[in-house]
């Protein structure tokens, strides 16, 4: 089953739509989400997991290396440093603060660059060639609810790191309701506090597998339509094809700002948290 | 009614009510910022970068019942 990118000459649209409900509409667009091996790989959403981790590892030494010993960077360097210096003014220092915002930076731009990346990562269209057709390889890792509960999980970890390794284990517990509540609030304000603990991780992970997953459905369904028409009759696949491209290039151009905004909340919603536990008087 | 059709049926109304909510919503948010920048616009950068934010949360929430349509329409 794979999808082609020009106007297909009508003998090759059959291959994957013969029939209704036999790799219909709705089985292409989940074949091209979902995981499937990969060249011998197990999964290919693993596969483009390691890739994004590699290409941040690269993307940082390339901009460590551009300081040469100085303290200004040039050129590559001075994007890298723009960005880790957002991440450690805005997002870091108001949310955490007090001293404690510089233990935090590295894995708050960790979370960025990697979500970045990999988003980006899966925009990119990767020619491949499989059993003779040509078809579109390249994924968005983050679109898989494995990557994004790990994702989530590391984060959970930060935020209870964050207030056992300040706090220790009973006190901080004993600082999710706040000093000064009646008791007769308690077992309204214990359940619900230890409840939100694990709803705030389990929303980090939806919003990016959700909004990942959403760009990458639209994009396949707009391509798909092209196969669509030209199983009509040639002309209309050729007629399809500029309109399908160009709202597919827009919905990749909107994609890119998702990329950046995704990020930035996910990272911004850690700081958060973890400032709400490292710091729960206000 | 086979229970496979009402789960499509069950899926359109229920991507139908997702954008309601989801376009009801931003769409105040945005006025609420629009307003904001014409009474000052030299706050219209912070203004802006709140209305992202806010805009990326309230569209997670709407994905959580898109999800749930999306299951619906694929395994029903």
């Amino acid at each position: 089953m794979t999808l082609l990118l020009q106007a297909p000459p009508p003998e090759a649209a059959p291959g994957h739509e013969t029939a209704a409900g036999q790799g219909g509409p709705a089985e292409v667009i989940m074949h091209h989400v979902t995981d499937q091996p990969f060249f011998g790989l197990p999964s290919k959403h693993l596969a483009f997991f390691v890739l994004a981790a590699l290409l941040v590892i690269l993307i940082v030494r390339l901009a460590i290396r551009s300081y040469r010993g100085g303290t200004i960077p040039k050129g590559f360097g001075a994007a890298v440093e723009a960005l880790v210096l957002f991440i450690r003014d805005e997002v870091a220092e108001p949310n955490i603060g007090h001293g404690d915002a510089r233990r935090f930076t590295p894995l708050l731009c960790s979370f960025f660059f990697f979500i970045l990346v990999a988003a980006l990562l899966g925009l990119v269209p990767l020619p491949g060639y499989t059993n003779g057709q040509w078809s579109f390889v390249g994924t968005t890792s983050t679109g898989n609810l494995a990557v994004t509960m790990g994702l989530a999980l590391v984060s959970f970890a930060a935020q209870q790191y964050a207030g056992i390794s300040k706090y220790g284990l009973v006190r901080h517990f004993r600082n999710l309701v706040p000093p000064g509540l009646p008791v007769v609030l308690l077992p309204i304000m214990v359940p619900v506090e230890i409840l939100s603990m694990f709803t705030k991780p389990f929303a980090l992970m939806i919003r990016l597998f959700a909004n990942m997953l959403a760009g990458h459905m639209v994009i396949t369904t707009l391509l798909l339509l092209i196969a669509l028409m030209g199983q009509v009759s040639w002309v209309g696949g050729a007629l399809m094809t500029p309109v399908s491209i160009g709202l597919a290039v827009f919905i990749m151009l909107l994609e890119i700002l998702v990329a950046f905004i995704q990020a930035y909340i996910f990272t911004l919603l850690t700081a958060i948290f973890i400032g709400m536990y490292a710091h729960p008087a206000h | 009614m086979d229970p496979k059709v009402m789960a499509y049926f069950a899926a359109g109304i229920g991507a139908g009510l997702t954008i309601i909510g989801g376009a009801a919503g931003i769409g105040r948010l945005a006025a609420a910022a629009m307003e904001g920048i014409a009474r000052q616009p030299n706050a219209a950068g912070d203004i802006r970068g709140a209305m992202i934010v806010a805009a990326g949360l309230i569209e997670g929430v709407t994905f959580f019942a898109l999800i749930v349509t999306i299951l619906l329409a694929i395994k029903g």
